[in-house]
């Protein structure tokens, strides 16, 4: 019998796939797109990452636990089959690429300035590689011991509470200028990861747990998201948050230790965990995809393909904000197919259960 | 053997990747302030250029010089740094930047585009002070002082002290930021002046925007504190003269204040503000004709000291306003008071002046030593 993944792993998997990056900039996007007291959207929108969930957790309990791939071939024909199936590979694979090259170039800023980006990516490529090569059971062990490595940075947030003033934070909510849907979007961004869930169904059990867990998950990310979120608002001005491209960012270069100084670039070197797991979980959707078009290639030789060409190809977007538009237009297409897929499953299956009374 | 492979690759490109952007101790200068003055051109005396100065200590244990001042006049600071490093045979960083000093010239004419260039630049942290010079900024960085050879240590370290008990405030790149951005307080920062053998706190320079306007004189700067903010550990001396009398001396430390800012409509809209501050604190001297250990005694005392710091409260609120200096921060609360589009449709500078300030205080001495 093939081992089952634990509802705690689920959760911290979950966690860990939508944690990122984008946590650098997020108190800015939202300051941006919602205005004052922008924060609270983040609750809204993690309430439409719920909604989500439960869409695919009934394509979990309708579809009896099958992997969607089966559910697709059992009913869509090849020529249909095959583009659906290239198509999220090259969504996943660049994702999660991409999201690394998000990650070297803001470390960049930091440190190894002059340092060819590419070193620093073979080095993320390589961890990945073997990170997917270890097949999804493991994977998820692993991502608990990174969740530790790198999630006991929260309780920084206990640094801010001096300089912390309610007053800054205004009672206005979500006035000033705003971009409710463009920015919702963007901001939206920051959640996905859970969509991954729909890959995972063949090997989780009980999908009321695995449901609950996958929720646990994204209430995490939203517990930290507005942690993080209303300390910024409080320990900065609202315009200064607007101007600061990554706030999270000088928020651990204000951490000042009697023996030690500037070890932002240290703290974030821890993130390099959550990056990899982003990463590599998309990177293992993408090469679980691409499996069922070439079902006879070996899973190694896959992932190294698809690690290697989406090396390549983000080696396109040259500087920060040209990945950053690469990764906002993929974040779009990824927040369609979250949304669509499970709706096309759910039509597959009520369309079969019509024709077998 | 198979997993040892990409191992030792991954090892290879890491230790690789190291040699890319080497940084050897030796070969660089970590700069520890620098100090802004506008200059007048030689040539042009109409235009006005930039000095800066730069203090970098030295690492090299059999130089006599502890440290090395290196200055350039030019026309940007980006043409400044180009300039200053032509002048040493060290790597220039700014790492290890603690203060930067402004002098009282440029101080006048806006510093934003300054700390902007602070805020920017990744590897400069957001600790590092900022202060107002009161004259000439380089003189005062470039000047041996004997007893203090690191001058650069000497000003970060006088500054930290100050404004751990409460004469200064504590002013860094991330505050000045922070209140300059905030539409509903005016930033601030220490001045410093140059004195013969050493450097002292002479007060606290008042912006508005990112413009030098006017100053809290040192004896004044206590009161600023308790208007301003929660105070923890700070001290007061008072004198209270009455007429006929010899003046009452106080002495009063280990002060701990909460300060509160209440804003509420008067009957034909107007805004009426309240701030009130409560101070706790020792005796620690006193010369004067009352008797401590005597209740009544102690509470005629307080009520002295009480409307001595509230008539020089009255007189700072007045002098803010005259000024037209939001350096409390009472903007915030009555922004607080209001909608958006009621804040974002009064100007704040003309309500400011005309504003209804109450401020309301009162002073408990918790104790008074081991004299009984």
């Amino acid at each position: 019998m093939k081992e089952k993944l634990h509802h705690f792993h689920v959760a911290i998997l979950i966690y860990m796939i939508q944690n990122g990056v984008i946590i650098m900039s997020l108190p800015r996007l939202v300051a941006q797109n919602f205005g004052y007291n922008g924060w609270i959207a983040l609750i809204g929108l993690s309430l439409v990452a719920t909604l989500n969930i439960f869409l695919i957790s009934l394509v979990h309990r309708f579809g009896g636990g099958r992997s969607i791939f089966k559910l697709f071939e059992d009913v869509l024909p090849q020529f249909l089959l095959y583009p659906l199936y290239a198509f999220l590979t090259c969504i996943w694979a660049l994702t999660g690429c991409l999201v690394a090259k998000n990650y070297v170039y803001i470390f960049q800023i930091l440190s190894y300035n002059t340092t060819n980006a590419i070193y620093l990516m073979l080095l993320i490529a390589v961890l990945v590689f073997l990170f997917v090569i270890k097949g999804i059971y493991n994977l998820s062990k692993a991502t608990t011991a990174f969740f530790w490595l790198s999630q006991w940075m929260i309780l920084l947030l206990l640094f801010y509470f001096k300089d912390f003033e309610w007053a800054r934070m205004t009672p206005f909510l979500f006035a000033g200028e705003t971009h409710i849907l463009e920015g919702g979007l963007s901001v939206f961004s920051a959640f996905l990861g859970y969509e991954l869930y729909l890959l995972l169904i063949p090997y989780v059990d009980n999908y009321k747990k695995t449901m609950k867990a996958v929720m646990i998950g994204n209430l995490l990310t939203t517990f930290a998201y507005v942690a993080i979120s209303i300390i910024c608002f409080g320990f900065y001005s609202f315009e200064q948050l607007k101007h600061m491209a990554y706030p999270v960012l000088d928020l651990l270069s204000y951490i000042q230790l009697p023996f030690i100084e500037r070890i932002e670039s240290l703290l974030f070197g821890f993130l390099v965990f959550t990056t990899i797991i982003t990463t590599g979980l998309y990177m293992w959707s993408a090469k679980e995809t691409m499996h069922r078009i070439l079902p006879k290639a070996g899973e190694k030789l896959l992932a190294f393909l698809i690690i290697g060409a989406a090396l390549a190809v983000s080696w396109i977007p040259d500087t920060l904000s040209k990945v950053q538009q690469w990764l906002q237009f993929l974040s779009y297409s990824e927040i369609a197919v979250a949304f669509v897929l499970p709706l096309l499953l759910l039509a597959i299956l009520l369309v079969r259960k019509g024709a077998r009374p | 053997m198979g997993k040892i492979k990409p191992l030792a690759a991954a090892a290879l490109i890491a230790l690789l990747a190291g040699c890319g952007d080497q940084r050897v101790l030796e070969s660089l200068a970590f700069v520890n302030a620098t100090s802004y003055d506008l200059v007048q051109d030689k040539e042009d005396g109409a235009k006005e250029n930039l000095l800066i100065c730069i203090d970098v200590p030295k690492s090299d244990p059999e130089g006599k010089m502890k440290r090395e001042v290196l200055s350039t006049v030019a026309r940007s600071k980006k043409d400044a740094h180009l300039q200053l490093a032509k002048q040493t045979e060290l790597m220039l960083v700014s790492g290890q930047l603690r203060s930067s000093l402004f002098g009282l010239s440029i101080a006048r004419s806006g510093i934003w585009n300054y700390v902007r260039a602070l805020v920017r630049d990744p590897s400069i942290s957001q600790n590092v002070k900022v202060a107002v010079v009161n004259g000439n900024a380089g003189e005062l960085l470039a000047k041996r002082y004997p007893e203090h050879p690191m001058t650069g240590q000497y000003i970060d370290r006088l500054l930290e002290k100050e404004a751990d008990k409460m004469s200064v405030p504590r002013v860094t790149v991330y505050d000045f930021t922070r209140d300059f951005y905030d539409d509903g307080i005016d930033a601030v920062a220490p001045i410093l002046k140059q004195g013969k053998k050493n450097i002292e706190v002479n007060g606290i320079a008042l912006f508005d925007q990112d413009r030098y306007i006017t100053r809290i004189e040192p004896d004044q700067m206590p009161i600023f504190a308790l208007l301003r903010q929660n105070v923890k550990n700070g001290e007061l001396s008072i004198d209270i003269k009455k007429s006929g009398e010899e003046a009452e001396q106080i002495m009063i430390n280990s002060i701990v204040s909460r300060r509160k800012v209440k804003v509420r409509r008067g009957e034909n809209g107007n805004f009426i503000v309240n701030i009130h501050f409560r101070v706790m604190g020792t005796l620690r001297e006193y010369l004067g004709d009352l008797d401590m250990s005597d209740d009544r005694h102690r509470r005629e005392l307080e009520k002295r000291v009480t409307a001595s710091l509230l008539k020089d409260a009255d007189a700072m609120v007045a002098m803010l306003r005259k000024h037209n200096v939001d350096s409390l921060g009472i903007g915030k609360r009555v922004r607080n008071s209001m909608s958006y589009k009621e804040w974002s449709k009064t100007d704040w500078n003309a309500v400011y002046p005309k504003l209804d300030i109450k401020v309301t205080g009162e002073m408990i001495i918790k104790d008074f030593g081991k004299v009984y």
